[in-house]
Protein backbone atom coordinates (compact mmCIF):
# COMPACT_ATOMS: atom_id res chain seq x y z
CA UNK A 1 0.00 0.00 0.00
CA UNK A 2 1.17 3.17 -0.98
CA UNK A 3 -1.20 5.47 0.41
CA UNK A 4 -1.45 6.00 4.27
CA UNK A 5 -4.75 4.58 5.97
CA UNK A 6 -5.15 8.19 7.72
CA UNK A 7 -3.14 10.47 9.61
CA UNK A 8 -2.87 10.15 13.45
CA UNK A 9 -4.36 13.16 14.05
CA UNK A 10 -7.91 12.18 12.19
CA UNK A 11 -8.43 9.70 15.24
CA UNK A 12 -9.60 10.58 18.56
CA UNK A 13 -7.10 9.96 21.29
CA UNK A 14 -9.18 7.48 22.98
CA UNK A 15 -11.20 6.44 20.41
CA UNK A 16 -11.37 3.64 17.42
CA UNK A 17 -11.63 4.21 13.63
CA UNK A 18 -12.86 1.61 10.88
CA UNK A 19 -10.97 1.40 7.77
CA UNK A 20 -11.31 -0.30 4.70
CA UNK A 21 -7.89 -0.70 3.26
CA UNK A 22 -8.94 -2.57 0.06
CA UNK A 23 -12.09 -0.91 -0.80
CA UNK A 24 -14.49 -4.00 -0.18
CA UNK A 25 -17.28 -1.54 0.85
CA UNK A 26 -17.08 -2.35 4.41
CA UNK A 27 -14.67 -1.75 7.16
CA UNK A 28 -12.28 -4.95 7.34
CA UNK A 29 -9.76 -3.58 10.46
CA UNK A 30 -9.72 -0.68 13.14
CA UNK A 31 -7.32 1.34 14.98
CA UNK A 32 -7.26 2.00 18.18
CA UNK A 33 -5.34 4.93 19.51
CA UNK A 34 -3.85 5.76 23.07
CA UNK A 35 -1.94 8.49 23.09
CA UNK A 36 0.69 8.04 20.10
CA UNK A 37 0.28 4.31 20.53
CA UNK A 38 -2.01 2.51 17.90
CA UNK A 39 -3.32 -0.60 17.99
CA UNK A 40 -4.52 -2.27 14.93
CA UNK A 41 -7.07 -5.88 14.71
CA UNK A 42 -9.10 -7.18 11.83
CA UNK A 43 -12.30 -6.18 12.31
CA UNK A 44 -13.18 -10.25 12.87
CA UNK A 45 -14.53 -11.69 16.00
CA UNK A 46 -13.20 -14.78 16.95
CA UNK A 47 -16.40 -16.15 17.86
CA UNK A 48 -17.87 -16.77 14.39
CA UNK A 49 -15.81 -16.58 10.72
CA UNK A 50 -16.13 -13.39 9.34
CA UNK A 51 -17.86 -12.13 12.06
CA UNK A 52 -18.15 -8.13 11.88
CA UNK A 53 -17.39 -6.46 15.43
CA UNK A 54 -18.09 -2.83 15.44
CA UNK A 55 -21.57 -1.61 17.35
CA UNK A 56 -21.72 1.04 14.90
CA UNK A 57 -19.61 2.70 12.19
CA UNK A 58 -16.14 3.64 13.64
CA UNK A 59 -17.39 2.25 17.19
CA UNK A 60 -14.96 -0.64 18.60
CA UNK A 61 -14.61 0.00 22.61
CA UNK A 62 -16.91 -0.16 25.41
CA UNK A 63 -18.57 2.91 26.66
CA UNK A 64 -15.82 3.72 28.80
CA UNK A 65 -13.61 3.00 26.21
CA UNK A 66 -11.31 0.89 28.69
CA UNK A 67 -11.66 -2.81 26.33
CA UNK A 68 -12.90 -3.06 22.66
CA UNK A 69 -16.19 -4.87 22.55
CA UNK A 70 -17.74 -6.89 19.76
CA UNK A 71 -20.94 -5.38 18.80
CA UNK A 72 -22.72 -9.27 17.49
CA UNK A 73 -22.46 -10.98 21.38
CA UNK A 74 -20.54 -8.40 23.78
CA UNK A 75 -17.29 -10.15 23.55
CA UNK A 76 -14.30 -7.90 25.04
CA UNK A 77 -11.10 -7.73 24.59
CA UNK A 78 -7.74 -5.92 25.81
CA UNK A 79 -6.94 -2.84 23.87
CA UNK A 80 -3.12 -3.77 23.61
CA UNK A 81 -2.87 -7.48 23.23
CA UNK A 82 -6.49 -8.57 21.24
CA UNK A 83 -6.83 -11.54 24.22
CA UNK A 84 -10.81 -12.16 24.52
CA UNK A 85 -11.22 -11.73 28.61
CA UNK A 86 -15.30 -11.78 28.54
CA UNK A 87 -17.77 -13.52 26.59
CA UNK A 88 -18.34 -16.19 23.76
CA UNK A 89 -14.94 -16.32 22.41
CA UNK A 90 -12.64 -16.13 26.11
CA UNK A 91 -9.17 -16.97 25.77
CA UNK A 92 -9.29 -16.19 21.89
CA UNK A 93 -7.03 -13.33 20.28
CA UNK A 94 -8.15 -10.60 17.72
CA UNK A 95 -6.28 -10.85 14.50
CA UNK A 96 -3.66 -7.94 14.85
CA UNK A 97 -2.61 -5.95 11.85
CA UNK A 98 0.95 -4.26 11.62
CA UNK A 99 0.99 -0.40 11.33
CA UNK A 100 3.83 1.93 10.56
CA UNK A 101 3.45 5.74 11.42
CA UNK A 102 5.92 7.71 9.17
CA UNK A 103 5.76 11.75 9.53
CA UNK A 104 2.19 11.40 11.09
CA UNK A 105 0.92 9.15 8.57
CA UNK A 106 -0.45 5.79 9.33
CA UNK A 107 0.16 3.03 7.24
CA UNK A 108 0.10 -1.01 6.85
CA UNK A 109 3.34 -2.63 7.27
CA UNK A 110 2.58 -5.87 5.81
CA UNK A 111 0.41 -7.21 3.07
CA UNK A 112 -3.25 -7.48 3.67
CA UNK A 113 -5.59 -9.87 2.80
CA UNK A 114 -9.32 -9.15 1.73
CA UNK A 115 -12.05 -9.13 5.14
CA UNK A 116 -15.15 -9.72 3.15
CA UNK A 117 -16.66 -13.11 2.04
CA UNK A 118 -16.43 -13.70 -1.64
CA UNK A 119 -18.87 -13.19 -3.88
CA UNK A 120 -21.49 -15.76 -4.90
CA UNK A 121 -19.43 -17.76 -7.77
CA UNK A 122 -16.00 -16.24 -7.12
CA UNK A 123 -13.49 -17.76 -4.46
CA UNK A 124 -10.78 -15.36 -3.16
CA UNK A 125 -7.80 -15.64 -4.70
CA UNK B 1 -50.82 -23.22 28.59
CA UNK B 2 -51.95 -20.36 26.49
CA UNK B 3 -48.54 -18.82 26.21
CA UNK B 4 -48.47 -16.50 23.57
CA UNK B 5 -44.85 -15.73 23.04
CA UNK B 6 -42.63 -12.97 24.16
CA UNK B 7 -43.96 -9.43 25.21
CA UNK B 8 -41.00 -7.62 26.60
CA UNK B 9 -36.87 -8.58 26.81
CA UNK B 10 -34.96 -7.03 29.58
CA UNK B 11 -31.46 -5.46 28.95
CA UNK B 12 -28.33 -4.15 30.99
CA UNK B 13 -26.31 -2.18 28.90
CA UNK B 14 -23.49 -0.31 29.28
CA UNK B 15 -24.51 2.76 27.13
CA UNK B 16 -28.01 3.70 27.59
CA UNK B 17 -27.75 6.49 25.03
CA UNK B 18 -26.48 4.34 21.73
CA UNK B 19 -28.93 1.60 23.16
CA UNK B 20 -32.19 4.45 22.67
CA UNK B 21 -30.48 5.65 19.49
CA UNK B 22 -30.35 2.76 17.95
CA UNK B 23 -33.91 1.33 18.70
CA UNK B 24 -35.40 4.01 17.97
CA UNK B 25 -33.50 4.33 14.47
CA UNK B 26 -34.71 0.67 14.06
CA UNK B 27 -38.55 2.12 13.89
CA UNK B 28 -39.41 1.09 17.87
CA UNK B 29 -41.60 3.37 19.05
CA UNK B 30 -40.09 5.21 22.17
CA UNK B 31 -42.90 4.37 24.95
CA UNK B 32 -40.92 5.77 28.30
CA UNK B 33 -37.66 6.96 28.56
CA UNK B 34 -35.76 7.98 31.50
CA UNK B 35 -32.55 8.35 32.97
CA UNK B 36 -32.48 4.89 34.41
CA UNK B 37 -33.64 4.02 30.62
CA UNK B 38 -37.00 3.03 28.54
CA UNK B 39 -38.78 0.92 26.75
CA UNK B 40 -39.33 0.44 22.60
CA UNK B 41 -42.19 -0.66 21.71
CA UNK B 42 -43.74 -2.46 18.22
CA UNK B 43 -47.36 -1.42 17.09
CA UNK B 44 -48.56 -4.55 19.49
CA UNK B 45 -47.00 -3.08 22.09
CA UNK B 46 -44.70 -6.12 22.61
CA UNK B 47 -41.07 -4.50 23.31
CA UNK B 48 -37.33 -3.78 24.78
CA UNK B 49 -36.66 -2.09 27.93
CA UNK B 50 -32.91 -1.18 28.47
CA UNK B 51 -31.09 -0.27 32.15
CA UNK B 52 -28.42 -0.02 33.34
CA UNK B 53 -25.87 -2.96 33.68
CA UNK B 54 -26.09 -2.18 37.67
CA UNK B 55 -29.62 -1.17 37.76
CA UNK B 56 -30.56 -2.59 41.21
CA UNK B 57 -33.93 -3.21 39.76
CA UNK B 58 -33.12 -5.97 37.23
CA UNK B 59 -32.78 -9.68 38.28
CA UNK B 60 -28.95 -11.12 38.51
CA UNK B 61 -26.73 -11.01 35.57
CA UNK B 62 -25.59 -14.24 34.54
CA UNK B 63 -22.08 -15.05 34.98
CA UNK B 64 -21.30 -14.49 31.25
CA UNK B 65 -21.78 -11.10 31.31
CA UNK B 66 -24.57 -10.72 28.77
CA UNK B 67 -26.73 -8.28 28.63
CA UNK B 68 -30.21 -10.26 28.60
CA UNK B 69 -31.88 -9.86 32.06
CA UNK B 70 -35.22 -11.12 31.83
CA UNK B 71 -37.79 -12.50 29.61
CA UNK B 72 -41.17 -11.74 29.94
CA UNK B 73 -43.80 -13.95 28.07
CA UNK B 74 -47.44 -12.54 27.66
CA UNK B 75 -50.02 -15.66 28.60
CA UNK B 76 -53.86 -15.58 26.88
CA UNK B 77 -55.40 -15.30 30.41
CA UNK B 78 -54.53 -15.22 34.27
CA UNK B 79 -55.84 -18.80 34.64
CA UNK B 80 -52.72 -19.55 32.05
CA UNK B 81 -50.18 -17.79 34.59
CA UNK B 82 -52.00 -19.00 37.49
CA UNK B 83 -51.34 -22.68 36.04
CA UNK B 84 -47.81 -21.80 35.40
CA UNK B 85 -47.64 -20.82 38.96
CA UNK B 86 -48.77 -23.99 40.67
CA UNK B 87 -46.55 -26.03 37.82
CA UNK B 88 -43.14 -24.43 38.45
CA UNK B 89 -43.60 -24.13 42.18
CA UNK B 90 -43.47 -27.74 42.73
CA UNK B 91 -39.48 -27.67 42.23
CA UNK B 92 -38.33 -23.79 42.19
CA UNK B 93 -39.30 -20.39 43.95
CA UNK B 94 -41.88 -18.57 42.07
CA UNK B 95 -42.71 -14.75 43.10
CA UNK B 96 -46.02 -13.55 42.71
CA UNK B 97 -46.31 -9.74 42.15
CA UNK B 98 -49.30 -8.18 43.21
CA UNK B 99 -50.46 -7.45 39.77
CA UNK B 100 -50.56 -11.34 39.34
CA UNK B 101 -47.79 -11.63 37.05
CA UNK B 102 -44.95 -14.30 38.44
CA UNK B 103 -41.23 -14.38 38.32
CA UNK B 104 -38.92 -17.27 38.15
CA UNK B 105 -35.79 -18.94 36.64
CA UNK B 106 -35.82 -21.71 34.05
CA UNK B 107 -33.62 -24.51 34.30
CA UNK B 108 -30.32 -23.23 32.70
CA UNK B 109 -30.80 -19.83 35.06
CA UNK B 110 -32.52 -18.09 32.61
CA UNK B 111 -34.77 -15.11 34.61
CA UNK B 112 -38.23 -15.71 33.44
CA UNK B 113 -41.76 -12.98 34.18
CA UNK B 114 -45.24 -14.67 33.08
CA UNK B 115 -48.00 -12.06 32.54
CA UNK B 116 -51.42 -11.53 31.05
CA UNK B 117 -50.38 -10.15 27.74
CA UNK B 118 -49.60 -6.41 27.15
CA UNK B 119 -50.16 -6.76 23.75
CA UNK B 120 -53.04 -4.85 21.95
CA UNK B 121 -54.73 -5.78 18.92
CA UNK B 122 -53.73 -4.08 15.82
CA UNK B 123 -54.16 -4.27 12.19
CA UNK B 124 -51.95 -2.90 9.87
CA UNK B 125 -52.25 -3.54 6.11
CA UNK B 126 -50.05 -6.60 4.76
CA UNK B 127 -47.66 -6.04 2.37
CA UNK B 128 -49.33 -6.16 -1.22
CA UNK B 129 -47.78 -7.71 -4.38
CA UNK B 130 -49.21 -7.81 -7.61
CA UNK B 131 -48.76 -12.05 -9.40
CA UNK B 132 -49.37 -12.78 -12.52
CA UNK B 133 -51.98 -15.00 -12.78
CA UNK B 134 -53.58 -14.01 -9.53
CA UNK B 135 -56.18 -11.27 -9.05
CA UNK B 136 -54.06 -7.94 -8.50
CA UNK B 137 -53.20 -7.43 -4.66
CA UNK B 138 -52.36 -4.24 -5.32
CA UNK B 139 -54.85 -2.15 -6.95
CA UNK B 140 -54.32 0.42 -9.91
CA UNK B 141 -52.41 3.39 -9.76
CA UNK B 142 -51.30 1.92 -6.31
CA UNK B 143 -47.76 3.06 -5.81
CA UNK B 144 -45.71 -0.03 -4.07
CA UNK B 145 -42.38 2.11 -4.19
CA UNK B 146 -42.13 4.32 -1.11
CA UNK B 147 -39.14 5.14 -0.03
CA UNK B 148 -40.75 7.41 2.64
CA UNK B 149 -42.88 4.87 3.91
CA UNK B 150 -42.99 4.40 7.80
CA UNK B 151 -41.60 1.34 8.98
CA UNK B 152 -42.55 0.29 12.20
CA UNK B 153 -41.53 -3.14 13.81
CA UNK B 154 -44.90 -4.83 14.20
CA UNK B 155 -44.05 -7.48 17.07
CA UNK B 156 -41.31 -8.89 19.00
CA UNK B 157 -40.86 -12.51 16.73
CA UNK B 158 -38.60 -13.99 18.47
CA UNK B 159 -35.41 -14.62 20.72
CA UNK B 160 -32.71 -17.21 20.38
CA UNK B 161 -29.94 -18.30 23.42
CA UNK B 162 -27.08 -19.50 23.67
CA UNK B 163 -27.36 -22.14 26.61
CA UNK B 164 -24.95 -24.17 28.51
CA UNK B 165 -27.55 -27.79 27.86
CA UNK B 166 -29.42 -27.08 25.28
CA UNK B 167 -31.54 -30.71 26.21
CA UNK B 168 -32.48 -29.29 29.43
CA UNK B 169 -33.23 -26.06 28.59
CA UNK B 170 -35.94 -27.94 25.66
CA UNK B 171 -36.95 -30.38 27.96
CA UNK B 172 -38.20 -27.03 30.65
CA UNK B 173 -40.06 -25.32 27.86
CA UNK B 174 -41.38 -28.30 26.46
CA UNK B 175 -42.51 -31.02 29.36
CA UNK B 176 -43.15 -27.63 31.82
CA UNK B 177 -44.61 -24.87 29.94
CA UNK B 178 -46.14 -26.92 26.65
CA UNK B 179 -44.07 -25.18 23.98
CA UNK B 180 -43.85 -27.17 20.49
CA UNK B 181 -40.63 -28.40 18.83
CA UNK B 182 -41.55 -27.23 15.06
CA UNK B 183 -37.73 -28.19 13.35
CA UNK B 184 -34.62 -28.74 14.53
CA UNK B 185 -30.69 -28.63 13.49
CA UNK B 186 -28.99 -31.08 14.78
CA UNK B 187 -27.13 -31.66 17.62
CA UNK B 188 -27.18 -27.06 17.72
CA UNK B 189 -31.27 -26.49 19.11
CA UNK B 190 -34.64 -27.20 18.32
CA UNK B 191 -37.02 -24.35 16.89
CA UNK B 192 -40.35 -23.84 20.22
CA UNK B 193 -43.02 -22.04 20.03
CA UNK B 194 -45.57 -21.92 22.22
CA UNK B 195 -49.07 -22.79 22.67
CA UNK B 196 -51.24 -20.25 22.04
CA UNK B 197 -48.98 -19.38 19.11
CA UNK B 198 -48.77 -19.94 15.38
CA UNK B 199 -45.33 -18.87 14.66
CA UNK B 200 -42.94 -21.15 13.48
CA UNK B 201 -40.83 -20.52 16.09
CA UNK B 202 -40.78 -17.65 19.19
CA UNK B 203 -37.74 -19.81 20.69
CA UNK B 204 -34.38 -20.89 19.73
CA UNK B 205 -31.58 -22.34 21.39
CA UNK B 206 -27.86 -23.08 20.19
CA UNK B 207 -25.82 -25.32 21.91
CA UNK B 208 -22.66 -23.80 23.76
CA UNK B 209 -19.83 -23.66 26.42
CA UNK B 210 -21.31 -22.16 29.53
CA UNK B 211 -19.04 -19.00 29.30
CA UNK B 212 -21.09 -17.90 26.20
CA UNK B 213 -24.59 -18.18 27.85
CA UNK B 214 -27.10 -15.54 26.56
CA UNK B 215 -28.54 -14.07 24.02
CA UNK B 216 -27.85 -14.37 20.16
CA UNK B 217 -30.47 -12.45 18.83
CA UNK B 218 -34.27 -11.01 19.09
CA UNK B 219 -36.16 -9.98 16.27
CA UNK B 220 -39.14 -8.30 14.82
CA UNK B 221 -41.68 -9.06 12.71
CA UNK B 222 -42.12 -6.18 9.89
CA UNK B 223 -44.52 -5.90 7.35
CA UNK B 224 -43.10 -8.07 4.78
CA UNK B 225 -39.95 -8.37 2.50
CA UNK B 226 -40.03 -4.76 1.28
CA UNK B 227 -40.25 -3.07 4.53
CA UNK B 228 -37.88 -5.50 5.80
CA UNK B 229 -34.99 -4.03 3.33
CA UNK B 230 -36.42 -0.59 3.88
CA UNK B 231 -35.75 -0.83 7.65
CA UNK B 232 -32.38 -2.51 7.00
CA UNK B 233 -31.31 0.34 4.55
CA UNK B 234 -32.13 2.93 6.50
CA UNK B 235 -30.33 0.88 9.25
CA UNK B 236 -27.16 0.94 7.05
CA UNK B 237 -27.40 4.62 6.12
CA UNK B 238 -27.03 5.37 9.71
CA UNK B 239 -24.25 3.70 10.42
CA UNK B 240 -25.36 0.82 12.37
CA UNK B 241 -23.49 -2.63 11.03
CA UNK B 242 -25.25 -5.14 9.05
CA UNK B 243 -24.39 -8.61 10.61
CA UNK B 244 -25.99 -11.03 8.32
CA UNK B 245 -28.12 -10.31 5.27
CA UNK B 246 -30.52 -9.80 3.77
CA UNK B 247 -31.82 -12.96 3.09
CA UNK B 248 -34.45 -15.52 3.85
CA UNK B 249 -33.94 -18.91 5.87
CA UNK B 250 -35.31 -22.23 5.30
CA UNK B 251 -36.57 -23.23 8.38
CA UNK B 252 -39.68 -20.89 9.76
CA UNK B 253 -39.15 -19.01 5.86
CA UNK B 254 -38.39 -15.96 7.24
CA UNK B 255 -37.01 -13.34 5.49
CA UNK B 256 -33.73 -11.86 7.79
CA UNK B 257 -31.81 -9.09 8.41
CA UNK B 258 -29.38 -9.06 11.33
CA UNK B 259 -27.22 -6.18 12.65
CA UNK B 260 -24.76 -5.33 15.25
CA UNK B 261 -25.95 -3.58 18.11
CA UNK B 262 -25.12 -1.86 21.40
CA UNK B 263 -27.33 -4.14 23.33
CA UNK B 264 -24.64 -6.54 22.70
CA UNK B 265 -26.81 -8.99 20.85
CA UNK B 266 -28.17 -9.06 17.22
CA UNK B 267 -31.65 -7.37 16.20
CA UNK B 268 -33.09 -9.06 13.67
CA UNK B 269 -35.78 -7.59 11.51
CA UNK B 270 -37.79 -10.94 9.90
CA UNK B 271 -40.74 -10.91 7.68
CA UNK B 272 -43.49 -13.22 6.49
CA UNK B 273 -42.49 -16.43 8.75
CA UNK B 274 -44.34 -19.72 8.52
CA UNK B 275 -47.41 -20.39 10.70
CA UNK B 276 -47.99 -23.78 11.73
CA UNK B 277 -50.60 -26.15 14.36
CA UNK B 278 -50.36 -29.24 15.75
CA UNK B 279 -50.80 -31.33 12.36
CA UNK B 280 -47.30 -30.43 11.25
CA UNK B 281 -44.26 -32.67 11.61
CA UNK B 282 -41.13 -31.32 12.20
CA UNK B 283 -37.82 -31.69 10.41
CA UNK B 284 -34.60 -31.96 11.28
CA UNK B 285 -31.61 -31.44 9.23
CA UNK B 286 -27.60 -30.83 10.23
CA UNK B 287 -27.07 -26.74 10.42
CA UNK B 288 -24.81 -24.89 7.85
CA UNK B 289 -24.71 -21.90 5.07
CA UNK B 290 -26.69 -24.28 2.83
CA UNK B 291 -29.64 -25.16 5.57
CA UNK B 292 -29.65 -21.68 6.89
CA UNK B 293 -30.57 -19.95 3.97
CA UNK B 294 -31.99 -19.73 0.58
CA UNK B 295 -30.36 -17.14 -0.85
CA UNK B 296 -28.11 -14.06 0.85
CA UNK B 297 -27.44 -10.85 -0.28
CA UNK B 298 -25.51 -7.62 1.12
CA UNK B 299 -26.30 -3.75 1.13
CA UNK B 300 -24.20 -1.82 -1.47
CA UNK B 301 -24.03 1.82 -1.88
CA UNK B 302 -27.11 2.92 -4.61
CA UNK B 303 -26.01 2.65 -7.97
CA UNK B 304 -27.00 3.82 -11.71
CA UNK B 305 -25.46 2.71 -15.07
CA UNK B 306 -24.45 5.36 -17.04
CA UNK B 307 -21.45 6.91 -18.17
CA UNK B 308 -17.84 6.46 -18.01
CA UNK B 309 -16.41 6.33 -14.53
CA UNK B 310 -15.20 10.06 -13.38
CA UNK B 311 -11.69 10.92 -14.04
CA UNK B 312 -9.04 9.91 -11.98
CA UNK B 313 -11.36 7.53 -9.73
CA UNK B 314 -9.19 5.08 -7.79
CA UNK B 315 -10.02 1.99 -8.92
CA UNK B 316 -9.43 -1.26 -6.50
Amino acid sequence: MTAPLAQVADIEDGHSKGFDPLGEGRDTMFIVRRGEALFGWRNACPHYDHARMAWKKDEFLTGDRARIVCGAHGAQFEIDTGLCVLGPCLGDRLTAVALEVRDGAIFLAAPYAPGLRPRMGRAHH
Amino acid sequence: MRIIGPDELVFGVDDLDACRQFLLDSGLIEAEWSAAGGTFVGLDNTGITVRARDDASLPAALASGATIRQTIYGCEDQATVDAIETELGRDREVVRSPDGSITCSDDVGIALKFQVTKRKPFTAPPELVNSPGAAPARGFNVVGANEDAVAVPRTLSHLVYFSPDMDKQEAFYVERLRFVVTDRFTDVGPFLRPAACTDHHTLFMVQTPPHMQGMEHFAFHMQGPTELMLAGTRMLNKGWESFWGPGRHKFGSNWFWYFNCPLMTHFEFDADMDLHDDEWVPRETDVGAPSAQMFLFEGVEKWFPSGPPPEGEDHH
